[in-house]
């Protein structure tokens, strides 16, 4: 009797196994990587799948939790009978973003509870980034000896991309703009004319890209007392 | 013995063994758990920043959320490409000047945002420590530490 128990007992664990592994849709690909061109507007991904359980299965909800990201389901159909396809189409709106952007959907299967979505799906997007500013923030100790530093502007396009005009918001930071190659790559020395009191500029380097995003760039500069890591850091 | 009977004795079984289990680990938990010991590099569980710490709170959700019910004092930020970035980044750079700690968070932990709006964070070079928080805007709200609406930037 009790080998009769033991092997009913086999049987209902293995069933059980099965639906759990049926629960869900088959993705050969959740995650796909895309290098965008610097003046695409829009980019595409798609995620084939394909429900290889004995059950039907359905999307209930899917989200990107962005609005730059829309989301389809080819035909809008949400349920799948056993064998059948279909796929996932993403369409990001690059904004104003560059460099790389990681973009994410979730769906919801049948009983999958609300915090717990059992598929998600990243899309990474690397969209060229055509003015560098290196470093991005000049920072100088409060009562510090105050000495110039620079922020290098790289142009990083075919074609040529001039800075046509610096601003700051602050009077007590003095910017300086030199141009190293006309076009290609400049320097902004930066001299803070008041050290004795904390302070905050915003630069606003304005070019000539042709493409609006990269039209205006922005650099800091701060004034302030030193945190803890960096007082460490000094010698 | 027949099927249904098999199938009652492990039915009783395996209820005997569930109602065990919750006599002894007690019901299962719904609250989110944070353990130190498991977070990733960059992350901070909200047990580790004490209410009223010195700390700049980053907004990751869309901007309806934010206000509808973000920390109160938060700063938004997040990937939305109607929002403008320059003015995230100037905004983060005023508070980032005075305080030397940024934590930001987004959803929940399915959320992957608040990760790389830290990382934009990090990138500006501003010297503040960036951290992302476990569990984000749900462990804050278990926490009771959200309101119903939060201060513009």
């Amino acid at each position: 009797m009790i080998g009769s128990i033991m092997k009913f007992a086999c049987v209902i664990g293995l069933a059980m196994m099965a639906a759990v592994h049926a629960a869900g849709l088959d993705f050969p690909q959740t995650f796909v990587e895309i290098h965008a061109p610097a003046d695409a507007k829009k980019v595409t991904a798609d995620f084939e799948f394909a429900n290889r359980s004995g059950k039907p299965v359905s999307v209930r909800k899917y989200d990107a939790a962005c609005s730059c990201m829309a989301v389809k389901i080819q035909n809008g159909k949400l349920r799948y009978a056993p064998g059948e396809s279909g796929l996932v189409r993403t369409e990001f709106d690059m904004g104003n973003f560059s460099g790389t952007v990681d973009k994410m959907v979730a769906l919801w299967l049948d009983d999958d509870p609300a915090d717990k979505p059992s598929v998600k799906l990243t899309v990474r997007v690397h969209i060229p980034v055509l003015v560098t500013l290196e470093p991005k923030t000049l920072k100088w100790d409060l009562a510090g000896d105050g000495a110039p530093q620079t922020i290098r502007i790289t142009m990083n396009d075919a074609k040529p991309i001039r800075v046509t005009a610096v601003t700051c918001s602050s009077p007590a930071f003095r910017p300086e703009l030199k141009t190293i190659e006309e076009g290609r790559r400049y320097e902004l020395i930066v001299t803070p004319t008041e050290v004795h009191a904390p302070g905050l500029g915003i630069f606003r380097i304005e070019t000539d890209s042709a493409l609006e995003k990269h039209r205006i760039q922005q650099a800091f500069a701060v004034v302030r007392k030193p945190t803890a890591g960096e007082a460490a850091a000094k010698p | 013995m027949n099927a249904p009977g098999q199938l009652a004795v492990i039915s009783v079984l395996a209820l005997a063994a569930a109602g065990g289990t919750w006599l002894v680990t007690g019901p299962p938990a719904r609250v989110l758990k944070c353990d130190p010991a498991v977070l990733k590099h960059d992350e901070v569980c909200l047990e580790q920043v004490p209410a009223g710490a010195d700390v700049v709170w980053v907004d990751a959700r869309p901007r309806a959320e934010w206000e509808k019910n973000g920390v109160p004092g938060s700063v938004l930020w997040n990937l939305d490409p109607t929002e403008d970035m320059s003015a995230f980044e100037a905004g983060m750079a005023a508070r980032a000047a005075v305080s030397q700690r940024v934590i930001v968070y987004c959803g929940d932990e399915n959320c992957g945002v608040s990760r790389q709006i830290a990382e934009r964070i990090r990138a500006l070079g501003l010297g503040a420590e960036v951290s992302v928080l476990h569990g984000g805007w749900r462990a804050l709200s278990e926490a009771g530490r959200v309101r119903n609406s939060s201060p513009g930037p």
